[in-house]
């Protein structure tokens, strides 16, 4: 539909109030998102962001308050009404078919046709003059499947659909989430030109960095409310930190100098081969003592992900040596390290550190149910691991605060902290964390690295895998530089700055000049008979 | 963490959660509900195809538990439901579908026979001999069961063969295989049937209570004790816990340090010797010699529907079992007193079915593909 010619916002939510039960899970909100805009919806997990915005989309029916689009007052029974209005949502978890190609998903439900077929070479058409009208790629894999694109790549193949189907007003749900940094900065270029072109975007995040970057107006949600609408050009990290948490959040730790202490963990020459049969881990070397954090950066794709399995006994090793306390590991099942004292707060916390359909009780277990007390004899103590459930869930403040509530209940930040608490309290002697605030707000952040600085106090060895920069160079006593597989540098992250992580990440050295770097390509998007793509901005 | 299925699926994805959500308590509520509703609907058509729907619901009633022969009747069906039942519940609830526990099933129960046979000549002819050939023909039934069972186990985790397409064609093997053993080499002297002989008769399970030829209170004993021991393995030990975590996510359970390929064997193993069970208990309690498979029960196959009835809970296998001992009872009870075609009969109780398994199924179809609960 067009827009009609008058001064009035894309969308007005005035008053919204939703209630899940008891639970209420926006009160009062107002929220304006101006023509030609991306506005942020900024809040820690679980704020009421999502509700707001499937409220909008016609998801959920508000107990209060008015929605006008474009200055019409609406309400939306159905997503579809909300489709045929010109409001699209890119979910946090894709809607695709994917066995179905790019064209095909893109088409679903909307499809062109002729004496009842459906006109391909019409759809084709049409998805081809949008993608060239918004410079995206998707027109070069129509007919790849899905399932073999990377993440990045189906994100681009969701919006299109929207934009397919006449999206005016698009709602991206944490649409950073699952990207990777190039993937971002790439969305963030998408962003620019839908609202160049007269789009509107909604831009749900927790992240503080890309509110500023991405959005021209930031709202912040606090427990359901809207505490403050303020322009993305006058805010700073900190206003907006203290806004979405209700109190100053430190952001530049004091470090405390340690003395590292005997060798706990040393890998010699090791080689990994990932899914594919590429290797992805080639001749890496490192020790980390006692009361050390060694921080491996990098580019996500670049073998950190076979790296840090391979530590915790999940990927097989092609060759080299991982070794601990002097004594080789490498052929040691992942229940043998676990009981040696290696822990791992894995990188996927939603299939692998949690069964989400268990409750706490049952999660506390996880990784557990060999070690007495919780199992003797093959039997499982279900007291002793509820025991341990109530003692995770009170000392790591995890809410709700109840061992019986289900995993999938609990937010990520909440689910994150579960599981380094689960992790910590095995007592271990060295720790592998691999993203350990990945999708985790700000709260919980603080929380995280404040117990993973007192476990290396207390003379842990840990290896620490992260994309932020700032989460490595806070915590990490050494860092580990990794790109395509190798370990390019280690560098004291007091002697160096961000522009030269930055280069060592992009395979560069440190002295080159930054306006040739090219960012380090993540991971390889599919078979296309054209040729690499850039990854970053071109 | 509220953000359901977007699209058109909203209707459905309430519903699911709807489902999803039941207490055990409104399942029981459901199911009877069903089995209400699916009465009633067959005895339309009872009335439509020209019977009198009174008379079909008094034999319902009078054949399954009518008097203490029918209950005796019900008992015995309800016994072999719930022990493949708990057979099929072990493998689902691992996320393993076991369709193979027919075969599983004619594998023990022939196996229970032949060793029997073979081990007669060598123990007392008194009861302390019987009971001793009886352990020996159940122990026989645990190992040729589980075996049976394994094949598809070691297939699935080590060369990645579908168990679905596995077992049902080890279901075809089994009963050819023991369909040509019986009529052939291990075809009893003087059977004019394709049958074994007949095991001896100090070797069977005690008259008690009910003295009937084809049920003993021992077999439901049995039956009993299995959904009991593995209810204690599925809950309270290590191996449950693997194999649950396993069916329900593969990623945690290696996360923990299990071992998928040992666990995915380790049930198919584990569902087997419960099948070999239901088998031995069939041979022994109801048939005392071994025939073509072919023609016997299909309890291994029913026994999916009892345990998607129970939710793959073992211990909602007794009540599903119940259910559908009394409806096997009453429809055979009706084929023998009433007019009416043993098809109608069958079409009814397959109405019974379909109206109590309806949701249990819909319950795990929507757990599969995500809809209802949370989002994920």
């Amino acid at each position: 539909m067009a827009p009609p010619e008058t001064a009035a916002p894309a969308v007005r939510l005035d008053g919204i109030t939703k209630r899940f039960g008891d639970v209420v899970a926006n009160d009062g909100v107002d929220f304006t998102l101006e023509r030609g805009t991306v506005h942020a919806l900024l809040g820690e997990n679980g704020s009421g962001k999502t509700t707001l915005m499937s409220v909008l989309y016609g998801l959920y029916d508000q107990d209060a308050g008015t929605i006008a689009i474009d200055g019409q007052p609406r309400a939306f029974d159905s997503p579809r009404d909300a489709m045929d209005a010109g409001v699209g949502m890119i979910h946090q978890h894709f809607q695709l078919v994917e066995p179905m190609t790019v064209l095909q998903n893109v088409i679903l439900g909307h499809e062109p046709t002729e004496n009842g077929l459906v006109d391909e070479a019409a759809a084709r058409d049409d998805v081809e003059a949008i993608c060239s009208r918004y410079d995206f790629d998707v027109d070069r894999y129509l007919d790849t499947p899905v399932r073999e694109l990377d993440l990045g790549a189906r994100q681009r193949v969701e919006i299109v659909k929207s934009l397919y189907r006449g999206a005016e007003i698009l709602v991206l749900d944490e649409p950073t989430a699952v990207l990777t940094p190039q993937e971002a900065d790439r969305l963030f270029d998408v962003m620019d030109e839908l609202t160049a072109s007269g789009r509107s975007l909604v831009f749900i995040t927790h992240k503080l960095d890309e509110a500023l970057t991405a959005a021209d107006e930031i709202t912040v949600l606090r427990d359901g409310a809207a505490v403050g609408t303020v322009a993305a050009a006058d805010a700073t990290e900190r206003e907006l930190a203290r806004l979405m948490v209700g109190r100053e959040v430190l952001f530049d730790r004091e470090r405390r100098e340690t003395a590292p202490g005997e060798p706990l963990l040393a890998v010699e020459d090791l080689r990994v081969r990932g899914d594919r049969g590429l290797e992805r881990v080639r001749e890496v070397g490192f020790t980390v003592r006692e009361r050390e954090i060694l921080g491996v950066a990098g580019v996500q794709g670049n073998g950190q992900t076979e790296l840090v399995e391979a530590l915790a006994g999940l990927r097989p090793v092609a060759s080299g040596a991982i070794r601990f306390r002097g004594e080789d590991v490498t052929g040691l099942s992942r229940r043998e390290r676990i009981e040696a004292g290696i822990a791992y707060v894995p990188e996927d916390r939603q299939t692998e550190g949690l069964v989400q359909d268990y409750d706490l009780v049952h999660n506390a277990l996880l990784g557990n149910h060999t070690i007495e007390p919780y199992a003797r004899r093959g039997f499982v103590d279900w007291a002793a691991v509820r025991e341990h459930a109530e003692e995770i869930v009170r000392e790591y403040d995890v809410q709700p605060p109840t061992p019986d509530a289900e995993a999938a209940s609990l937010s990520g930040g909440n689910q994150q902290k579960f599981i380094a608490g689960r992790e910590i309290e095995h007592d271990p002697d060295v720790m592998v964390a691999a993203h350990p605030t990945r999708g985790v707000d700000v709260g919980s952040i603080e929380f995280i690295h404040d117990r993973l600085l007192a476990l290396r106090d207390a003379g842990l060895a840990i290896v620490l895998v992260s994309s932020k920069l700032e989460e490595i160079r806070t915590l990490s006593d050494r860092i580990a530089v990794m790109y395509e597989g190798e370990f390019v540098d280690t560098v004291d992250p007091d002697a160096v700055t961000d522009e030269e992580l930055g280069l060592l990440m992009a395979g560069r050295d440190r002295g080159e000049d930054p306006t040739d770097a090219r960012r380090g390509e993540a991971e390889v998007e599919p078979d296309r008979a054209d040729g690499p793509d850039g990854g970053g901005r071109a | 963490m509220t953000d359901p299925d977007a699209g058109g699926g909203r209707r459905l994805d309430r519903a699911a959660d709807r489902m999803l959500g039941a207490s055990a308590v409104q399942r029981l509520l459901i199911a009877t509900a069903s089995t209400v509703l699916a009465l009633v609907v067959g005895l339309v058509v009872v009335a439509a195809a020209g019977y009198d729907p009174a008379t079909f619901l008094v034999n319902v009633f009078e054949g399954s538990f009518g008097d203490a022969t029918a209950v005796a009747q019900t008992l015995r069906s309800t016994t072999l439901f719930v022990l493949t039942g708990v057979a099929v519940a072990v493998a689902f609830r691992a996320g393993v579908f076991n369709i193979g526990v027919q075969g599983q099933f004619v594998v023990g129960g022939f196996a229970t026979v032949v060793s029997i046979l073979w081990l007669a000549p060598l123990a007392p002819e008194n009861a302390v001999g019987g009971a001793a050939l009886l352990v020996c023909g159940a122990l026989a039934a645990v190992v040729a069961g589980g075996l049976y069972g394994a094949l598809p186990g070691v297939l699935k985790a080590y060369a990645d063969a579908n168990e679905i397409i596995t077992t049902i064609m080890l279901n075809f093997i089994a009963i050819g295989v023991v369909g040509w053993l019986v009529d052939g080499p291990f075809r009893g002297e003087g059977q004019r049937a394709p049958n074994t002989a007949r095991i001896p008769e100090h070797v069977g399970l005690p008259r008690l209570v009910f003295d009937v030829p084809d049920f003993s209170v021992v077999g439901l004993a049995v039956a009993l004790v299995a959904v009991g021991a593995i209810a204690v393995v599925m809950e309270r030990t290590r191996l449950g816990y693997d194999m649950i975590t396993s069916g329900h996510q593969e990623a945690a359970a290696a996360f923990s340090g299990v071992d998928a390929k040992r666990t995915i064997v380790a049930t198919m193993t584990l569902s087997g010797m419960v099948a070999g069970v239901a088998g031995a208990v069939f041979a022994v309690m109801i048939q005392g010699y071994y025939s073509d498979p072919s023609g016997i029960g299909t309890y291994g196959f029913d026994a999916i529907a009892v345990s998607l009835l129970a939710a793959n809970n073992p211990l909602g296998v007794v009540p599903a079992g119940l259910l559908f001992g009394g409806l096997d009872a009453a429809g055979r009870h009706i084929g023998i007193y009433s007019d009416v075609p043993v098809q109608l009969i069958d079409g009814v109780v397959g109405l019974v079915v379909l109206f109590v398994a309806a949701p249990e199924l819909f319950r795990m179809a929507a757990r599969r593909t995500g809809l209802g609960g949370e989002d994920r």
